[in-house]
């Protein structure tokens, strides 16, 4: 145990346990927004977040965008990055909910089923990107993790008492940031967003008000893997890389976070994802960085035994400004 | 005939809970189906509004065969439930859930103008605006849901037990009110346990009885026979 470490910079790995965390909070989103309408663990959900970062690692490829890239270049890269990892997120996300789960709800399935199905999909997914893509057009697909140089140089912008901030972690936290408040502001305050909590709070009687329940679970697959997207890219600037099966491990801390801050509450989603970010980059400096992990799924198991709604512990039906 | 229902079937399962349900509402009319508990009168509004699909038979509203539209699209017609135990969404606001009932009008202008008309039958409602739905008591709750239905401007209004948990007097309030939506234009059909009460307001009623109806006739009359008075107004 190495306190000195922790607190020799505590600003410091604060500031790593916000980026980190920025990038949960965004996945978790996803599976509390789905979880809000249909009671249902998305377990697919780490998967949209993983064909994020290979569209991201495809943009690049495509656009020759590296760290030699001019600034033009790197400001049209990311952009473009953002653009397709968002469409390509989103795209899976409501293709999952319609092949899958669709079929499923006409027929009255009970949630095991649902939920056996989500995993299911998961697996597709990974063994697509681990094994199909490589079968037919071989690396970078396959098992290996590959590397997501992003065209983004590392700059520190300020030092604030030997704190050193830079600008990629600006850019996750604000970024993650702002596309939580305008989901807030969006689910708060628009009509189509009204409708959302409706379903959530009451689908029957939202249906008797004229919602069409449908639309709104379409809309929710596809505003959560919309940020999913928007966490991928925001992943591959801070960490340069993906795998096949990197949504795993994202997926249960984003998971993790979204219990912490109370499944179904979008802010809890952003308190648990900062709070497992910074919880998990300070245990991996005071034990190792192996613990970073274990951290994860003791806080799961801390929260799921001694306070199962979270800290916030409302619905998404019931959360409101 | 505003609406219209011929042979209504409808399965919980294997469960048949309406064998075979017809009966009509004129545009204008109060309309009243009493019965006894598990005589199937939820279920019949169920199947008007479309939360449940029909086993058979037809429903048509205005003229248009809606047997086979969701509940939403039925909402959209003109068709309006205020469900039993009120369906008040409990994490939004007074507000939110009086707009919910306006979720599908275009026309901004006059829902203003429709809050007002709310907010002058439960003056209640007005003093409450911002209180959260889940934490008002089972009259306002009752006041809210009946003002949110009124908010979509329906042709016609269905009323579940609109009376359920109420006090008495909270229960005559709530009937007086009923009255005064009707006389404004709104076509009503209730559904009531308080058979006194409905059959009083009503110009007409139809009795429920395990899943089919059994008599049907004015209030009036209803309220007058010796059958009805012995099994729902407790006179022998």
């Amino acid at each position: 145990m190495d306190f000195n470490a922790l607190f020799g910079d505590l600003g410091g790995h604060t500031l790593d346990g916000l980026t980190k965390g920025s990038v949960y909070a965004l996945v978790a989103l996803g599976y509390t927004m789905v979880y809000g309408v249909l009671r249902l663990i998305n377990f697919a959900h780490s998967e949209v977040f993983m064909v994020g970062t290979w569209t991201v690692l495809g943009v690049y490829t495509v656009l020759g965008a590296d760290d030699t890239s001019g600034m033009g270049m790197v400001i049209f890269a990311t952009l473009a990055a953002l653009v397709a990892a968002v469409v390509a997120s989103a795209s899976v996300a409501l293709a999952v909910e319609r092949i899958a789960y669709k079929p499923l709800r006409k027929k009255n399935a009970p949630p095991l089923i649902f939920l056996i199905t989500a995993i299911g999909c998961s697996l597709v997914l990974v063994e697509i990107f681990g094994h199909v893509l490589r079968f037919f057009f071989g690396p970078p697909f396959g098992r290996a993790p590959v590397n997501v140089p992003s065209p983004i140089q590392t700059v520190v912008l300020l030092d604030v008492g030997g704190v050193r901030i830079t600008n990629v972690q600006v850019f996750i936290v604000v970024g993650a940031i702002l596309m939580m408040v305008a989901l807030d502001q969006f689910v708060n305050k628009s009509r189509l967003g009204r409708g959302v909590r409706a379903v959530a709070q009451d689908a029957d009687t939202a249906a008797l008000m004229g919602v069409n329940q449908d639309r709104v679970i379409m809309l929710v697959f596809v505003l959560g893997g919309a940020m999913a997207g928007v966490a991928a890219l925001l992943y591959t600037i801070a960490f340069d890389l993906t795998k096949f099966d990197i949504g795993f491990i994202i997926g249960i801390k984003a998971f993790t976070a979204a219990v912490l801050g109370g499944i179904g509450n979008l802010r809890g989603a952003l308190v648990g994802g900062l709070l497992l970010g910074i919880v998990e980059v300070y245990a991996s400096t005071v034990f190792n960085s192996s613990w970073a992990d274990v951290t994860a799924f003791i806080v799961l198991v801390l929260v799921l035994m001694f306070k199962p709604t979270g800290l916030l512990g409302e619905s998404l039906g019931k959360a409101r400004a | 005939m505003l609406l219209k229902l011929e042979d209504v079937v409808l399965n919980y399962g294997k469960i048949e809970a309406l064998h075979g349900i017809s009966l009509e509402v004129a545009e204008g009319e109060v309309v009243a189906l009493i019965g006894a508990n598990g005589a199937g009168k939820t279920s019949t509004m169920r199947a008007i509004s479309g939360v449940r699909g029909l086993s058979s038979g037809r429903i048509t509203f205005n003229g248009e065969d809606v047997s086979k539209l969701r509940a939403d699209q039925r909402m959209r017609k003109g068709l309006c439930l205020t469900p039993e135990g009120r369906g008040v969404f409990p994490g939004m606001t007074v507000t939110e859930n009086l707009d919910m009932g306006a979720y599908t009008r275009k026309d901004k202008a006059n829902i203003a103008e429709d809050f007002d008309r709310v907010f002058g039958l439960f003056p209640r409602l007005k003093e409450r605006r911002k209180q959260v739905g889940g934490t008002m008591s089972g009259g306002e709750q009752q006041m809210l849901a009946i003002g949110r239905s009124l908010m979509s401007r329906p042709k016609l209004l269905l009323l579940d037990e609109p009376s359920m948990g109420l006090a008495p007097m909270l229960i005559q309030q709530i009937f007086s009110i009923i009255s005064e939506i009707a006389e404004q234009g709104t076509t009503i059909l209730v559904v009531e346990q308080n058979a006194k009460q409905a059959l009083s307001r009503a110009d007409r009623a139809y009795v429920l009885e395990t899943g089919r109806i059994v008599k049907t006739g004015t209030g009036a009359a209803l309220l007058d026979d010796p059958s009805v008075r012995e099994a729902y107004l407790g006179v022998a």
